[in-house]
């Protein structure tokens, strides 16, 4: 028996030994659970000698302090939001969870999009949940925790009417947008045009008021403006693109530990679903979540490397733009001026590669632009001249009853029904846009100068004067009328900014789309003002000259 | 298959007219402010000197900014918390087009009115009182140039037209409608420059009766 005893004992033990020892024990302890706790004892064990060591990890002085120090937004509806002393949002309660799994009180700090990184830097926050998109550039300001605790991507919203579905009914459409915004890139490229605001705030009311047809967005942002019946029922999203996970941030120094033990609660959080049921209960979207969930269940992710396994995480959104090769000497220069003069000069246009390649572009259309106008002009004056001028009425009446319309047309509407038309007769394209506003401009600006034309043909006419033939007459009537074909030819030439309403990519279009997604709109809009005012400049000059010849000839009797 | 004008939103035409009312209001805030600041810049033209000179070059760069950059530029330079004399001046879309329209409709009436001060200096007062027909015909213009606020969200006439369009769904409704914008625009346009003409044929005519009263006196001198 005492035998018997003996060998069974020896079984239990073997077999609770090769069970200990066992693939599915070590599976186990290499899961993050596992991980966190051992992470958090080995800590816990150094206190309270590690307290006192100022070189500490940042998760020995949270457990030290029994607090953790977190930094979120006071006003970002469903995310975070602040009522007194009362806070809640998704954030918030993520805040809060992380909290209890570290076994320390939250202490809330609030922060916004200038002053997250910072505050974590200067160690005056632990944590920072704040909205904050992972991107390659604030990789170097700050440590992510991985994985991501939400995923954002652009939203364009229009009317649930508008017949908007995705990148293909964009090209030549305004959309409104906030400057700064990443994804304003994209949209250029994809043939948009910008309406710009400071403040994203103010987009679902453009909306309502209809100055926006269509605004452009984080769909975390329009989350709370989709909770109103009144707007979910009139607008919708019409689709969605630059897709930029959110990241709790550390700082880069001193918390190597801390982002550790946040990385395996932030696996934790999506395996077992806690990521999910917080979204479910602020009413954000939860797509990304439930994806995560599945993923963060998958055996090759639900390990203690997991967070460093590139299958199951997601890389930073890349918004770095190429730099230009001259780049360096833009900014050395940008800040001589600033030194010398004291005012802050940015040449965004400058910077990088692709801006550079949208400022030449512009330039070079503008110029296009503004000779073909010219040209546009001088024809189209010449042609309704002579129609105007005209002994028979069949030619005379249609032209003067289309002067007198394109005469009462503002222009901007002008170019949106030339704009209208081409865009019927050909596919959009930059040479499309850009031969509307030419034909636009020169109609109306022709128009009226062949008027003139004609006026000074009827007032040859009237004084008896015996040309030798009709050609002859329309030459002096040319030459009488040369101030007012030199006003309109340097009206057109003023008038070619405004192409930029139709989508022409002009300088001025060019510029607006820089600016959309860099710094230095003062700056730019002042050089633009500068370089068309010059431009026009030399129009009258040589506008002057060409009136100089007419009159001459004028002056030289027949 | 439905006429337009049942596709036409019910509010189309008040909405449109409220539109038009702000193409005005900015013809009047531009003009306005052109006129004060054009007629000193005439004074300052025929007051001959460093003043003359300053004067031409201001409104030589004047008469060739183009408002449309100007407007983009006043909305995107000018500080959102700027001040003025220690006032905030944050400007609005209506502010801001009307401003824009300042540097042509300023130098439009330094010209005329240099030209209107050398003909009453002259002699000629109804030469001078051209004046006000160029004017109106200056705020003819500016009342059509207005319609540039529809790139920056100003509401008014041409916007509404804009955003009629964007629900009509075939190109030969929307060449009705802007047909419609057209007739709208063209008529008060029109009878100003009706009522322009008026005035103008009104000054030949005394013009002319001056004229044989002054050479009937001169035959009686002689």
């Amino acid at each position: 028996m005492t035998r018997f005893c003996r060998s069974a004992a020896a079984c239990v033990l073997a077999i609770v030994a090769s069970l200990a020892f066992s693939p599915l024990q070590a599976q186990q302890d290499k899961s993050p659970d596992a991980a966190l706790a051992r992470l958090l004892q080995a800590a816990r064990a150094t206190l309270p000698g590690a307290c006192a060591q100022p070189a500490a990890d940042r998760l020995i002085g949270i457990l030290c302090a029994g607090r953790i120090r977190i930094g979120v937004r006071d006003y970002y509806p469903l995310f975070s939001t602040r009522v007194g002393e009362a806070r809640e949002g998704y954030e918030v309660d993520v805040a809060r969870a992380i909290g209890r799994q570290l076994g320390v009180a939250v202490e809330f700090d609030r922060v916004n999009a200038a002053t997250r990184i910072p505050l974590l830097a200067e160690d005056r926050i632990d944590l920072v949940i704040a909205t904050m998109g992972h991107n390659t550039q604030r990789d170097g300001q700050a440590r992510f925790i991985r994985p991501h605790y939400y995923q954002s991507e652009t939203t364009v919203i229009g009317p649930r009417a508008l017949a908007v579905s995705g990148w293909q009914d964009i090209p030549g459409r305004t959309v409104c947008v906030t400057v700064g915004n990443g994804s304003n890139a994209e949209l250029v490229a994809r043939d948009a045009r910008l309406m710009l605001f400071d403040e994203a705030g103010v987009l679902p009311e453009r909306l309502k008021d209809e100055t926006c047809t269509l605004a452009a967005q984080d769909d975390s942002f329009f989350a709370e403006s989709f909770t109103d019946p009144a707007f979910a029922e009139r607008y919708a999203q019409k689709f969605g693109f630059a897709q930029v996970p959110w990241g709790m941030a550390v700082a880069r120094d001193g918390s190597a530990q801390l982002a550790r033990a946040l990385d395996l609660i932030s696996q934790i959080f999506h395996r077992d679903g806690v990521f999910l049921e917080l979204g479910r209960a602020h009413r954000i979207g939860t797509g990304f979540l439930e994806q995560q969930q599945a993923v963060w269940q998958r055996p090759e992710c639900n390990t203690e490397a997991g967070a460093a396994n590139d299958v199951c995480v997601l890389p930073p959104f890349n918004a770095e733009l190429m730099a230009t090769p001259f780049a360096g000497s833009v900014a050395t220069f940008e800040a001589w001026f600033e030194s010398w003069t004291g005012i802050e000069l940015s040449l965004p246009m400058l910077a990088t590669a692709p801006a550079w390649s949208m400022f030449k572009d512009g330039v070079a259309n503008s110029l296009v632009l503004i000779v073909g106008a010219l040209l546009a002009t001088l024809g189209f004056a010449l042609l309704f001249g002579a129609a105007q001028g005209s002994r028979s009425a069949l030619l005379r009446w249609p032209v003067r009853l289309l002067t007198v319309t394109l005469q009462s047309s503002p222009i901007v509407l002008t170019l949106v029904i030339a704009a209208a038309i081409a865009r019927a007769l050909f596919p959009f394209s930059d040479a499309v846009a850009l031969g509307a506003s030419i034909a636009a401009l020169g109609l109306t600006n022709g128009s009226n100068a062949g008027q003139a034309i004609a006026e000074a043909m009827l007032t040859l006419r009237a004084e008896r004067t015996r040309p030798a033939g009709r050609l002859d007459l329309f030459t002096r009537a040319l030459s009488r009328s040369a101030t007012q074909i030199v006003a309109f030819l340097v009206n057109a030439a003023k008038g070619t900014p405004i192409a930029s309403f139709i989508g022409a990519p002009e300088l001025l279009s060019a510029l607006t789309d820089i600016t959309s997604f860099s710094s230095g709109r003062a700056t730019t809009y002042t050089l633009l003002l500068i370089f068309y005012t010059a431009v026009v400049m030399i129009v009258v000059w040589l506008c002057g000259r060409l009136r100089l010849l007419l009159e001459r000839r004028q002056a030289v009797p027949s | 298959m439905r006429p337009l004008i049942d596709r036409l939103s019910s509010d189309f035409l008040p909405l449109f007219l409220g539109g038009m009312a702000v193409n005005f209001e900015i013809a009047v805030i531009a003009i306005a402010v052109g006129l004060a600041l054009g007629l000193l810049l005439a004074l300052a033209r025929l007051a001959g000197g460093v003043m003359a000179g300053a004067a031409a070059s201001a409104i030589g760069l004047m008469r060739a900014a183009p408002t449309f950059v100007v407007m983009f530029f006043l909305l995107n330079a000018v500080p959102r918390d700027a001040t003025l004399f220690g006032e905030p001046f944050a400007l609005s879309g209506i502010m801001t087009v009307a401003l824009s329209l300042v540097p042509y409709s300023a130098a439009y009436i330094a010209d005329s009115g240099v030209e209107a001060l050398r003909q009453y200096r002259g002699g000629s007062l109804p030469g001078a009182l051209l004046f006000l027909p160029n004017v109106t015909r200056a705020f003819f213009v500016l009342v059509m140039s207005s319609s540039a606020g529809a790139a920056i969200g100003v509401t008014e006439g041409i916007t509404i037209i804009l955003r009629q369009a964007e629900q009509l769904p075939t190109l030969g409704d929307r060449l009705v409608l802007f047909a419609i914008g057209i007739v709208l625009f063209g008529i008060p346009l029109q009878a100003g420059f009706a009522v322009m003409g008026f005035i103008q044929r009104r000054f030949g005519r005394i013009v002319a009766r001056r004229t044989e009263v002054m050479k009937a006196a001169d035959i009686k001198i002689e």
